[in-house]
């Protein structure tokens, strides 16, 4: 971590579609963030604003799957 | 060398394996002379033995390295199991990535957590009808009056089942769980079992009957599907294949017995608790936004599986404890959720706890429980129906403990309510 990123900023998250097998977790965390699909229970990501980024590193830990990353900054 | 390393293995203090130290309920005392111990203990089991892990931070580490302490080698239960019975047992719980992700991909639709708020009516409805018998009746067997019937209820729904067939349902499982106790209660022939029980699911009979009867349910949604998950199962295709036909009846004998058993215990337990602690039912009658804490307390506090085995895939290190490849990984839920290092006054049953990271549901690797969200969901509008009845209850004596080191299971447990 750089000096000028603090832990309240906020990062984009992407979701790993071979490694999701659809638990559910992130979208019980984040409903506005993660949603499955109605048919194939895939964690899709349906807002790309972001997290801060303690709760990112939150939703990543807590996907039973490891299928969660932190991809970067968030660009609002 | 090898001999060397047998001899440096730090005996376990306590026995934590026996179903008969479970007969007075859990073992909370060998289990916390364990989590004191340095590193890992090796604890003996058959002609063999596994690592006891019973802290919370190290049964995450084993879950989360699925890659290293393997489902697939061996099971996960305790016991050995020959090639031919790990081939004809395999199912979800016992399988690796891909094969696991492939199965899990089958059933995952039908559990999400939206997907488990779609059944909120119908598991309501059965809580209101179960809640307004017990009042009515001042009282009774809360496993069999309530515990038992409204999981058993709900499963049965989601598959497909006649309602009529809850309590055949019941009675197999029940014999599933006695097949993880020192005592099995049935003769290997019943329900006209010819299979050999080594390589039935609990090496129970009663596993037979739940496959014949998984197979006519089969041969009946192939003839008329149905909008339900055994039409789902059958017709299913999992990276464009179909289920084997054991894949099928392991899939809806596990179905059945998770998502029945397990809720069973957790309610059973919840039931006991909230009549232990007259303060915290006041407290959660009065405060309705504490449900959801309260639902994820009673399933700390009942922990209802109590274990799951892993087997290492590769020689590793956990816990500074030197691990060989092969070896047995024993991850202690029930252990784990009393760990002080992680919960406050763990012995306190706190329906208002805010920080509740329990393992009930596992320990948060992909073989999270599958069913945890519909467990949440049934448990909720069972303690808000209890809470909108406003009753009271009361213990009237000790429960009937099964004495099993894999579920915290109750037979019987009287309660009076009024």
């Amino acid at each position: 971590m750089s000096d000028r990123e603090q832990p309240d900023d906020r990062v984009r998250l992407a979701v790993d579609e071979d490694r999701c097998i659809g638990i559910g977790q992130c979208e019980l965390l984040e409903p506005g963030v993660f949603r499955l699909g109605d048919e194939d229970a895939i964690s899709r990501v349906v807002d790309d604003t972001g997290l801060p980024r303690a709760r990112a590193d939150e939703v990543v830990d807590r996907c039973p799957s490891a299928a969660i990353s932190i991809v970067g900054p968030s660009r609002a | 060398m090898v001999e060397a390393i047998v001899q440096k293995r730090p005996a376990s203090p306590a026995d934590i394996a026996s179903p008969a130290v479970y007969s007075d309920g859990i073992p909370h005392e060998g289990f916390a002379a364990i989590r004191g111990c340095e590193g890992l203990v090796w604890h003996p089991y058959e002609d063999n033995g596994f690592w006891a892990v019973t802290r919370h931070a190290e049964v995450r580490e084993v879950s989360k390295n699925p890659d290293v302490f393997s489902s697939a080698i061996g099971h996960t239960n305790l016991w050995d199991l020959e090639a031919d019975a790990l081939e004809a047992r395999r199912s979800l719980i016992d399988s690796d990535a891909p094969d696991h992700a492939r199965l899990r991909r089958v059933v995952s639709r039908v559990f999400t957590p939206r997907a488990a708020r779609s059944w909120e009516r119908t598991a309501r409805d059965i809580a209101a009808e179960l809640v307004d018998e017990f009042l009515k009746r001042g009282g009774g067997d809360w496993v069999e009056l309530v515990a038992a019937p409204l999981p058993i209820r709900v499963i049965l729904a989601i598959l497909g089942v006649p309602a009529e067939d809850a309590d055949y349902m019941v009675e197999l499982t029940n014999h599933l769980v006695e097949g993880t106790g020192d005592r099995p209660s049935l003769p290997d022939d019943a329900y006209g079992n010819v299979t050999p029980v080594h390589l039935l699911p609990f090496n129970s009979p009663a596993s037979h009957a739940l496959f014949e009867y998984g197979e006519r349910m089969r041969q009946l949604r192939i003839a008329e599907p149905a909008d339900d998950l055994v039409t789902g199962l059958v017709t299913a295709e999992a990276d464009g294949e179909r289920l084997t036909p054991s894949e099928y009846r392991n899939f809806f004998q596990l179905l059945v017995f998770a998502g029945n058993e397990t809720t069973r215990t957790a309610i059973a337990h919840g039931g006991m608790a909230l009549a232990d602690h007259p303060d915290q039912w006041n407290l959660l009658r009065q405060r309705s936004d504490l449900v959801e804490q309260a639902v994820d307390e009673v399933i700390r506090w009942a922990t209802p599986v109590m274990h799951m085995r892993r087997t290492t895939a590769c020689d590793t290190v956990l816990a500074g404890t030197q691990i060989a490849e092969g070896e047995k990984v024993v991850m202690w839920y029930a252990a784990a959720n009393r760990d002080p290092a992680v919960f406050d006054a763990p012995f306190r049953f706190d329906v208002s706890r805010a920080d509740n990271p329990h393992f009930a549901f596992g320990g948060g690797g992909p073989h999270f429980c599958l069913g945890a969200f519909l467990a949440r969901m049934e448990i909720q509008v069972l303690l808000e129906e209890m809470a909108k009845s406003d009753m009271s209850l009361e213990r009237r004596g000790e429960p009937v403990r099964i004495a099993s080191n894999f579920v915290h299971g109750v037979a019987s447990v009287e309660l009076g309510a009024a």
